[in-house]
């Protein structure tokens, strides 16, 4: 018996289609005029649910391969969510991907009569020449389709044994999921970093960061742990954990949002570091247009922005995560929880928006661009965005827990994860 | 307190069953025993909040590490690259917190793991080479099959012969007195 819970499914998918639906139309207005800026909007939007169910996928297989005692209960709504992964990249990045209007917008690598702020155009550039065995619209198109397909069959194998394990009871599948996720942590981790160095480093083709797939990695979990603590929350209060979530199983999810707090940090932190210390052009762009307007030389709103990630995005978090107390409080747990959701925003935008902006009016800057603001109104359709491709992920979700047990109850622990205890 | 209970380290009883000294430690806690301890073969889940124990004070000095050293290590870099020796390397500012940040939270977490190493030693006492009820025979049992309460002479409740009813009321099957 389904709970009532997941009736509710058809509104969340008729609100996200219809939020999807405006979405797309700004987005297509906006490539039709040229402008990449709704454009990026659905990719915001996508990326932050596929960054979500990225972490998701991370902690479904790294819990399978420890047999965390806590996890079964909590693992199952991961399970539930994860076939959204391959559909948010089929909905969300492939039509932007696979129309080249909006692929060449988006991706100025992929316009070689793009001009770059030196004034040559991208076509003669020799540094996307030296790249294009890998920056070459065949292989993104393909990589963008192998994505899907790798986190497809991750997906539909870790929910297919696991509800099967419902039905036949037998611990088989507990070994099967055991040997698909130790295969799947080294596969996922290469795929999430290749998804991250398509999808967002490459919106700005010059520059490279080898620690950018584990900057996404961190984000990824950040954003997946704050999701199911704000999920159990609501299921905890008239859902299907009513009453079987106890203050263990919050104070293991606060412990991991603090570890991944401070690594996410070290991770933004050491990306930084190097490229300061090592000081080369080439490198240090991507912060100095994240940092300093162009035109005036002045601090921009993105310094505002950095700055709330490290005062907002790590020591309110990392501070607030400290004390005891704040693990085990519903209420206070949940408010960490937003804070991190809210940063991890900031740190999207950061890193997909900012980008150099070259027309031929604008050569009488001393740098030869402009760059990107942050405070546009964009920003609310990035919002609708995420409400729309969050719609849809709350209605497969949804969907997923009316068809199938929503507690795995012949997981050989799901009576030590009932019980867990600190 | 009698002249004869200064010598006398406590009263110690053993148990059978998981569920009984369960029992009999709440019963303590709620007659407001504060010197008191139970000893267990193995973890007995949920026994921190049937003894009424509090949490333990350990990462209060793992903060006051953690603090000490981050101020630590801003100190040292600054004292040594901006104000003994101004060096500038690779045109960066003489101090600021960005490039020495490595040196710094490295000493913030050494300071917190010394709090944190150190406060274990403070609270519990170590190191401690020899206890009183370690010449009680029956406290072998306790790393084997039996459980063991303990009330220590020093809690201002402690009288020998109510001690000892006390502990036989709670279920207790072999008392004995622990002598110093």
């Amino acid at each position: 018996m389904p709970h009532a819970l997941t009736d509710h499914w058809k509104k969340f998918l008729v609100a996200g289609v219809v939020a999807l639906a405006v979405v797309w139309c700004f987005a297509f207005n906006g490539v039709s005029h040229g402008d990449y800026r709704q454009g990026l909007s659905v990719l915001v939007g996508a990326m932050f649910w596929i960054s979500i169910l990225i972490g998701m996928l991370m902690l479904t297989m790294i819990t399978r391969v420890f047999d965390a005692g806590w996890a079964p209960l909590i693992r199952r709504n991961w399970e539930h969510m994860l076939i959204a992964l391959p559909i948010l990249i089929i909905i969300g990045i492939a039509p932007l991907a696979f129309i080249p209007a909006s692929r060449h917008l988006l991706w100025e690598w992929t316009n070689a009569a793009h001009v770059l702020p030196s004034g040559h155009m991208v076509g003669a550039d020799p540094i996307l020449q030296a790249k294009s065995w890998f920056l070459n619209e065949n292989f993104f198109l393909a990589r963008i389709a192998l994505y899907t397909v790798i986190f497809g069959v991750l997906a539909v194998l870790l929910r297919r044994w696991s509800f099967a394990q419902d039905t036949d009871r037998t611990a088989r599948h507990t070994h099967r999921l055991h040997a698909v996720s130790a295969v799947g942590i080294p596969l996922s981790a290469i795929t999430l970093t290749m998804l991250a160095f398509d999808f967002l480093m490459a919106l700005s083709y010059h520059w490279f960061s080898t620690m950018y797939g584990v900057w996404f990695f961190a984000l990824s979990i950040r954003l997946a742990l704050a999701a199911t603590v704000i999920l159990t929350y609501k299921l905890s209060n008239g859902g299907w954990l009513d009453g079987l979530l106890n203050q263990a199983h919050r104070h293991v999810l606060g412990c991991l949002m603090l570890a991944f707090t401070v690594f996410w940090a070290y991770i933004s932190f050491s990306q930084y570091f190097l490229i300061y210390t090592a000081n080369i052009p080439e490198e240090t762009f991507w912060y100095n247009i994240r940092e300093i307007d162009a035109v005036t030389g002045l601090k921009s709103e993105w310094w505002g922005v950095s700055m709330y990630m490290i005062f907002g995005f790590f020591f309110l978090p990392f501070l607030s995560l400290l004390p005891y107390r704040t693990k085990i409080v519903p209420g206070r747990l949940l408010t960490v929880a937003w804070i991190i959701v809210a940063g991890a925003l900031a740190d999207l935008w950061f890193n997909a928006l900012p980008r150099q902006i070259t027309q031929a009016g604008l050569t009488k800057f001393p740098e030869g661009f402009s760059v990107a603001p942050f405070l546009t109104s964009s920003l609310f359709l990035d919002l609708l965005a995420i409400i729309g491709f969050g719609a849809v992920v709350i209605a497969i979700f949804l969907w997923g827990a009316s068809k199938n047990e929503t507690i795995p109850v012949h997981d050989p622990r799901i009576l030590e994860s009932i019980n867990y205890h600190e | 307190m009698n002249e004869r209970n200064e010598r006398i380290h406590g009263v110690a009883c053993t148990f059978r069953q998981v569920s009984d000294v369960f029992h009999a430690a709440e019963q303590v806690r709620d007659a407001g025993w504060k010197n008191w301890d139970v000893h267990t073969p193995f973890p007995i889940h949920g026994m921190d909040q049937a003894m009424g124990l509090p949490r333990s004070p350990i990462p209060r000095l793992t903060l006051l590490g953690g603090i000490t050293g981050f101020i630590s290590g801003c100190l040292l870099t600054w004292y040594m690259n901006s104000y003994d020796y101004p060096l500038i390397v690779g045109g960066k500012p003489y101090w600021s917190v960005i490039f020495p940040f490595p040196v710094i939270y490295e000493c913030t977490i050494l300071f917190a793991a010394f709090g944190t190493f150190f406060g274990q030693f403070i609270f519990n006492r170590l190191p401690h080479h020899h206890h009183p009820l370690f010449d009680l025979p029956q406290f072998s049992r306790v790393s084997d099959d039996t459980f063991m309460i303990v009330l220590e002479a020093r809690d201002p409740q402690f009288h020998l012969d109510e001690s000892r009813n006390f502990l036989l009321s709670l279920g207790g099957q072999e008392i004995t007195v622990i002598r110093d």
